[in-house]
């Protein structure tokens, strides 16, 4: 059992898995574009229904998982060895070990290491020396970026869920689990930032379940009741009131109408007739501020009215102005902001967040650590005659390795003069 | 004689080739050289055959797959040298153990003989329609007689020159791929960059889309602006460019990150100098390989940019509706719709106009289609060796499948034969490019 757990984690924290995963993914991709264009969008579409799939994706954040869990044992196991408590299972980790059939003098080796930088530890059976900081920290924020990552991608890939609604000023604010307190306002103004141009928010009022107000912005998006909320696009809502010549009775209903930026048209059919109203607003004479509109208090509307494929007439009309011409009526009399949202519900976006800021802290530190203080590591055991000489360096290793090669010749200098001595008497 | 000299780059590849099979796999050199041998005849008389029962575009698929997939297993092999290099652990894997063993020695000459044949082959099928047979027995000759000068070539050169597996591997595959360059139909590099371009448009968009970034009209124009790099053309040449060069740059690494011989035990310093130059001068020349192999990839990537083949892409002539809105374009006279050649119209109605061309297919059926694909911008249609190309992203179309909708083929229109003449409904043409026209323009605005 403890083998099979042994051959399982070294097979799991192999570092061959996560280029094996990806090269497995690529190829899929390759495949899949012989058929289709949408390829990527295929890919996980595929990887969302499959079990397999989802497994085999799996295997990287377990393997970053693992990964971590022996790096921090081989880190240990290093650090033992270099304070003289164990050096089981680790001497295979060293760059270079070599052994000396000759006891070594630890005074002179400890003054010569001092010269080159390296601070010391020793005792009876054991010197270690040391410079630099080690890898390690960076190793584990890089391989904790990459299991947040993947486990990030692997959540948003099965699981996530969207659902489109409109957020309308005056109408209660919609989720997908039911409706949440009174939208109050929407705003849109300018932004100081150095991301964003525009602040849009949306306010809404205290609920009698007894959610307080609360405010929704861009970004970071919000969360509400397990969602995100995801504001996408800009639109107006209006009550539409029609009437034509063959339809005394006229007809009216509330619309959603998605026209932002100006320019952008939306189609309104009317039901049971062959009518058919293409609303957008029409372009400000300032072309810098395309969005001003939506704040203001009157909004003008362009539309083109059309009978089937034909276009009967096209006009321009004000909110609350009712536009009259051969027969027919058109009123927009009242006119609401609306936000077209997206409700996400996908916790893997808070994983993907962390992986970001992980990433870039392992990066932040990597550099000046490996670019300037790189760790380098020797430790030298004594017994019963002879001397076992370890190397290990995580960067200026040619350099490093000189130093050691000096340190081993200042050994093996011993060896020659007590076979010198022997010579003599 | 003319065809013959087309495939002097060719045969330059095959020598070299052998040149690195013998030397990669030097205890077996008369073993590499029969296998090579029989490989590329396999690959001449299996493409000739593969011709002659599937005429079109079928072959050139065949070959060119098998190009893609040497390619595939190259950067799998790079990423295992790069891998391997780093690793602490110093144990012999079952792969260098498989690489040392004859039967490999022989697989592998075959496999490259095969493929530098299959492309030779090609090259002849495109060059020329008659006499194929005759040309493929000639290329079998020269075949022999360069492998048997590349043996000879290589006996003299210095025992120093060595070649690693990864680099022999890399070296192979951009002799392959050089070759097959200068033939379009052959050519990976300009689809592999449209791949990358549609890829890498497809990736920021749901990577946006997943990490909840906000739409463009709440951005900065100059951020946007910076993302909308992602989705140009250019996108698609680099990220080509990077996935094209990194194989054989991960495999110079790789050499360069080779674990220095332990020399611990070396009590003489100048004896450990030695051994340590000894060994970065054999890094150095096993490196050689692979760089070289960079600059073949170079090589064919710029035979792809500008190929040598030169286009038909005639100017087009305007054409005009009747009253009752068609437009009839006689089959017969001054030009024949029925050579087989791409032929150019342009029809404008008021300020608007479109784009389209008549073409014979191999078939014998006619097919009228906009200038343009429903995926990139409508930079238009050229006709060369078979097929037709799109110059926006440099995408082959097989005759055969024009006229047929999807991906980046022309935009197919409805169209009517009477009698001698092809009748097209105008006011389709018109909505039919403007529909196009505007969906690839938002696309490569990068709207989401």
């Amino acid at each position: 059992m403890k083998r099979l757990f042994r051959t399982l984690f070294a097979a799991g924290s192999s570092r061959a898995v996560p280029p094996l995963v990806i090269g497995f993914f690529f190829i899929l991709y390759i495949v899949v574009a012989f058929f289709t264009d949408e390829t990527l969008i295929t890919l996980i579409a595929f990887t969302r229904r499959s079990l397999i799939l989802g497994a085999i994706l799996a295997l990287i954040p377990l393997n970053s998982a693992f990964r971590m869990i022996r790096e921090t044992i081989t880190f240990l196991g290093m650090r033992g060895a270099l304070s003289g408590k164990t050096d089981k299972g680790v001497m295979g980790m060293f760059d270079e070990v070599v052994e000396l059939s000759v006891p070594a003098t630890t005074p002179e080796l400890v003054n010569r290491l001092a010269a080159a930088g390296y601070k010391t530890r020793r005792s009876d059976n054991y010197l270690a020396a040391w410079r630099g900081i080690s890898n390690f920290p960076v190793r584990l924020l890089f391989l904790a970026g990459t299991f947040c990552l993947f486990t990030g991608i692997l959540i948003t890939t099965t699981s996530r869920s969207s659902f489109r609604q409109m957020v309308v000023e005056g109408e209660p604010f919609p989720t997908p689990n039911g409706n949440g307190g009174m939208v109050e306002r929407i705003t849109l103004e300018d932004s100081q930032g150095y991301v964003l141009r525009r602040n849009l928010t949306m306010e809404v009022a205290t609920t009698g379940s007894g959610s307080g107000k609360r405010k929704f912005g861009l970004y970071p998006p919000s969360r509400y009741s397990g969602t995100f909320v995801y504001p996408r696009y800009l639109g107006l809502a209006g009550q539409l009131r029609f009437t034509a010549p063959d339809m005394p009775a006229g007809y009216e209903k509330l619309c959603y109408l998605n026209i932002y930026p100006p320019g952008k048209e939306e189609n309104v059919v009317i039901p049971g007739s062959p009518y058919r109203i293409i609303f957008s607003v029409p372009e400000p004479e300032n072309l810098s501020e395309r969005y001003s509109s939506y704040m203001s208090d009157k909004i003008s509307f362009r539309f083109k009215l059309l009978m089937g494929k034909d276009q009967l007439f096209t006009g321009t009309m004000t909110e609350g102005v009712e536009f009259v011409r051969d027969g027919f009526h058109l009123a927009l009399p009242d006119v609401r902001r609306l936000v077209v949202t997206d409700f996400i519900k996908d916790d893997g976006v808070l994983f993907i967040w962390w992986a970001a800021l992980l990433f870039a802290a392992a990066a932040v530190l990597w550099l000046p650590i490996r670019g300037i203080f790189p760790r380098r590591e020797m430790l030298f055991r004594f017994g019963q005659g002879v001397t076992t000489a370890c190397s290990f360096a995580e960067g200026e290793a040619r350099k490093h390795a000189g130093v050691f090669h000096e340190m081993l010749d200042l050994v093996d200098l011993k060896r020659d003069e007590r076979r010198g001595m022997r010579e003599e008497s | 004689m003319a065809t013959l000299l087309k495939l002097i780059p060719h045969l330059f590849a095959w020598f070299g080739i052998v040149l690195i099979m013998l030397r990669g796999f030097s205890g077996r050199r008369s073993s590499v050289m029969l296998a090579g041998m029989i490989g590329f005849v396999i690959g001449v008389t299996g493409t000739f055959i593969l011709f002659r029962s599937y005429p079109g575009s079928v072959t050139f698929g065949v070959v060119k797959s098998v190009l893609g997939m040497s390619f595939i297993l190259l950067w799998g092999c790079s990423v295992v040298a790069i891998y391997r290099s780093t690793d602490r652990a110093k144990v012999m894997s079952w792969g260098k153990r498989l690489i040392k063993t004859p039967s490999t020695a022989i697989i592998a000459s075959c496999l490259a003989g095969v493929g530098a044949g299959a492309v030779c082959t090609c090259r002849l099928s495109a060059a020329t329609t008659d006499g194929v047979a005759m040309a493929s027995v000639l290329l079998l000759l020269a075949a022999g007689a360069v492998a048997y000068i590349a043996l000879a070539f290589e006996k003299r050169m210095p025992e120093a020159f060595k070649v690693s597996p990864a680099g022999m591997l890399a070296i192979v595959t951009a002799l392959l791929l050089f070759s097959a360059s200068s033939i379009l139909r052959l050519d990976l590099f300009s689809p592999l960059s449209m791949k990358v371009m549609k890829g890498v448009h497809d990736f920021v968009h749901q990577f946006m889309e997943s990490i909840l970034i906000p739409d463009h009209l709440f951005v900065r124009s100059y951020i946007w602006k910076t993302i909308g790099l992602l989705f140009s053309k250019e996108v698609g040449f680099w990220g080509g460019m990077v996935i094209w060069f990194t194989p054989a740059i991960l495999i110079v690494l790789a050499i360069q990150f080779e674990r220095l011989p332990a020399v611990a035990h070396i009590r003489q310093g100048a004896q450990r100098r030695r051994v340590l130059v000894d060994a970065i001068r054999a890094r150095r020349y096993r490196a050689l390989i692979p760089v070289f192999a960079l600059l073949l990839l170079a090589a064919a990537t710029y035979q792809s940019c500008f190929p040598s083949v030169e286009y038909w892409d005639p100017k087009p002539l305007p054409v005009t509706a009747g009253s009752s809105g068609e437009i009839i374009i006689p089959k017969k006279g001054e030009i024949n719709l029925e050579d087989g050649k791409l032929h150019k119209y342009i029809f404008r109605q008021g300020v608007k106009e479109a784009r389209f061309f008549v073409l014979m297919t191999p078939a014998g059926e006619l097919t009228v289609d906009l200038d343009a694909c429903a995926i990139c911008k409508p930079d238009g249609y050229g006709q060369a060796e078979g097929s037709v190309i799109c110059y926006y992203c440099k995408t082959l179309i097989p005759l055969e499948t024009v006229g047929k909708p999807g991906g980046c083929n022309p935009v197919p229109i409805p169209f009517t034969e009477n009698g001698d003449s092809v009748v097209v409904d105008g006011l389709t043409l018109i909505n039919s490019w403007s529909a196009t026209v505007q969906a690839t323009a938002r696309v490569k605005e990068g709207g989401k």
